[in-house]
């Protein structure tokens, strides 16, 4: 790989990492808000880097090398190493190409977030593994805004049942049901959770009874009731919701946890 | 740096340049004189790769505009068309996993290459030797235990290593390290002990499973590894005197970085097709075995590619399966998968990562047994 398009990988990676998180906020759809430092340290550091390589490439090696604090040797011998050099370090595998496509994607054509697609291929988050004893009573505000966690552990362990009959307030997207069971208009709604980037992505759902889906991936805020199937506060019970009314959302900045609806306006 | 074992190769461009730059003092035209030697050094080393397309040594100075052009607009225009022609959302799906396993990963590689670099520059040789005990067998699992100062993913730990090797440490020793690091970090301890609420015997059991693991692979390529599956590694000096350790550093982090950056996404594609092809929930219905499933979940783990600081999370999520099979996914995970492949293949050559990685997976699923059949 020549020397100059190296320094222009590095660049454009550069480029792509600092636009994905100072321009935009695309890397959120991509990796944890906590990256970000980390991200735009590592732009600065391609960018600095290939920044230097151009310099070095671009500078008359004759007569500036030797003011410069680089290379503080004789010009034999400069280029008794400089050549070794050049042989050992100039020449990453043909390989290296491929970091383009990353690049060039981050730029121009940042690929959506994980949604609709991937959820409805995936089985929910097992989100009641660690059994909860003690439930504090639910707020008296109504509709009450949950999380899908919450309401999910509400539903499926708590066995004082605080949730029967409540109105509750849900914020995420729709993931039709591929099945359609029945002709009934079945959907889920959805929150993306993820650990570490969105390939590790899981899935919390619930499912929607009472209204026609809205297009995949959109987001919307529901209010509704408990849709009852098997015995609420067990694990019988599923996450279901009867639905009042729909409400169409943008989609928030932290589409990928699992967080309340955001205060109505 | 593969390059560098060849001196024959590296002796002619030496003598040409010398003479281009002996001619350089006298008539002015420096610009040229540079990279006609780099790419002489260039071609050379692209012609050892098999595919010498390169139209010749001479040919840099005329093409090599027309190439930066090319590289820079053609990859877009295909992108474009691609993108433009597949809005599938399957082929979005692709795109968004490649690019997070990607763009998660990036930080993490620069840090591993750039503490390779500075390993190579900075570090003297004699550091090595006192740190590490002689006997190369003693040696295997210091290293290993090492391992816990290196705070990062598994893309940090392969340049790392590799340069440790570079630097006259054991390979033994080096890939005790290499294998132990990504699994036993603080980061990846304390994520364990938050996805797995109430059982700290899971974190303890992974760090002595990863542990053994790593020890045991050491020794085992002290007692059958050969040197010739390597990719020849140049013997580094390190810093040698009368060069800027500056320049050695740049040189060294860049290269180290495009090299592993490549094969990254190399990694990171195949995980990505394996993500998208088969979807999770296909997987809990083979649970049941309890044979079967720590298989499964090790088969699982290599494929996935998870990064070593979330994939506690997974194992967690994996609930049909038995505490002895998520370990063994949290044991194999870190130390082979898709990503880790590849990029092994890129340092140290197809021959060793092929048969290092099947190595491995066998140890990680017999420790993972015994030390979950223990402590679990």
């Amino acid at each position: 790989m020549k020397r100059p398009l190296q320094a222009l990988l590095l660049l454009l990676s550069g480029l792509g990492l600092l636009h994905a998180t100072v321009l935009t906020d695309h890397y959120l759809r991509y990796v944890k808000k906590g990256m970000l430092p980390f991200l735009i340290a590592s732009g600065l550091l391609l960018l600095v880097l290939g920044a230097a390589e151009a310099w070095s490439l671009w500078r008359p090696r004759g007569t500036g090398e030797q003011d410069s604090p680089d290379d503080d040797h004789g010009h034999g011998d400069d280029h008794g190493h400089g050549d070794a050099h050049g042989h050992d370090h100039s020449t990453p595998p043909r390989v290296a190409w491929l970091l383009l496509l990353p690049a060039l994607s981050l730029l121009f054509f940042a690929p959506p977030a994980i949604g609709a697609y991937t959820a409805s291929r995936e089985a929910p988050k097992a989100v009641t593994v660690t059994e909860q004893d003690e439930f504090d009573p639910l707020p008296t505000t109504s509709p009450l805004p949950m999380t899908l966690t919450d309401f999910t552990r509400r539903v499926q362990q708590d066995r004082d049942r605080a949730i029967d009959g409540r109105t509750v307030q849900l914020t995420g997207f729709v993931t039709p049901d591929k099945k359609g069971a029945g002709g009934d208009d079945l959907w889920y709604l959805t929150r993306t959770i993820f650990n570490c980037c969105a390939a590790d992505a899981q899935f919390v759902k619930v499912r929607v009874h009472g209204t026609p889906p809205p297009p995949a991936d959109t987001w919307v805020t529901l209010t509704g009731t408990w849709h009852p199937v098997g015995t609420l506060g067990t694990g019988s019970a599923s996450a279901a919701l009867d639905v009042d009314t729909v409400k169409k959302v943008d989609r928030p900045t932290n589409g990928y946890t699992d967080a309340l609806p955001p205060p109505r306006s | 740096m593969q390059r560098t074992d060849e001196p024959a190769e590296g002796a002619a461009p030496t003598k040409a340049e010398e003479a281009t730059e002996a001619e350089r003092a006298v008539v002015v035209h420096p610009v040229v004189a540079h990279p006609e030697t780099a790419e002489a050094a260039d071609s050379d080393s692209d012609s050892g790769d098999g595919d010498g397309d390169d139209s010749g040594p001479t040919s840099w100075p005329r093409h090599w505009p027309l190439m930066l052009l090319g590289a820079a607009v053609l990859p877009g225009v295909v992108l474009f068309a691609v993108g433009r022609w597949s809005d599938e959302p399957a082929v979005l799906a692709w795109r968004t996993v490649c690019l997070s396993i990607t763009v998660q990963a990036l930080p993490f590689l620069l840090l591993g290459t750039a503490l390779s670099g500075a390993i190579n520059a900075f570090v003297p040789t004699r550091v090595f030797t006192r740190l590490l005990p002689r006997n190369p067998a003693l040696a295997v699992p210091v290293a290993g235990a090492a391992g816990v100062v290196l705070p990062g993913c598994e893309c940090a730990s392969v340049p790392v290593a590799h340069s440790l090797i570079r630097r006259g440490v054991d390979p033994a020793a080096a890939f005790a390290f290499l294998l132990s690091a990504p699994a036993i970090n603080p980061i990846v301890l304390t994520a364990t002990a938050i996805a797995f609420p109430g059982s700290p015997a899971m974190v303890l059991a992974r760090l002595l499973a990863s542990l053994v693991t790593a020890a045991a692979m050491g020794w085992l390529w002290l007692w059958l590894g050969r040197a010739e599956w390597l990719k020849p590694i140049a013997r580094h000096t390190g810093h040698r005197p009368g060069r800027s350790r500056r320049h050695e550093f740049r040189l060294g982090f860049q290269h180290d970085f495009l090299h592993a950056g490549g094969f990254l996404v190399v990694g990171a594609m195949a995980a990505a097709t394996f993500n998208v092809l088969v979807p999770r929930s296909v997987l809990d219905t083979l649970a049941d075995s309890p044979w079967l499933s720590v298989l499964f979940l090790a088969a699982l783990a290599v494929l996935l590619s998870v990064c070593s600081e979330a994939d506690a999370f997974v194992a967690a999520s994996l609930t049909g399966f038995s505490p002895t099979a998520r370990l063994t996914f949290m044991v194999v995970g870190p130390m082979v998968d898709l990503k880790l492949i590849a990029l092994q293949t890129g340092t140290f050559g197809r021959a060793f990562a092929l048969r290092f990685s099947a190595a491995t997976v066998v140890v990680a699923i017999l420790c993972s047994v015994l030390i979950g059949a223990v402590l679990l």
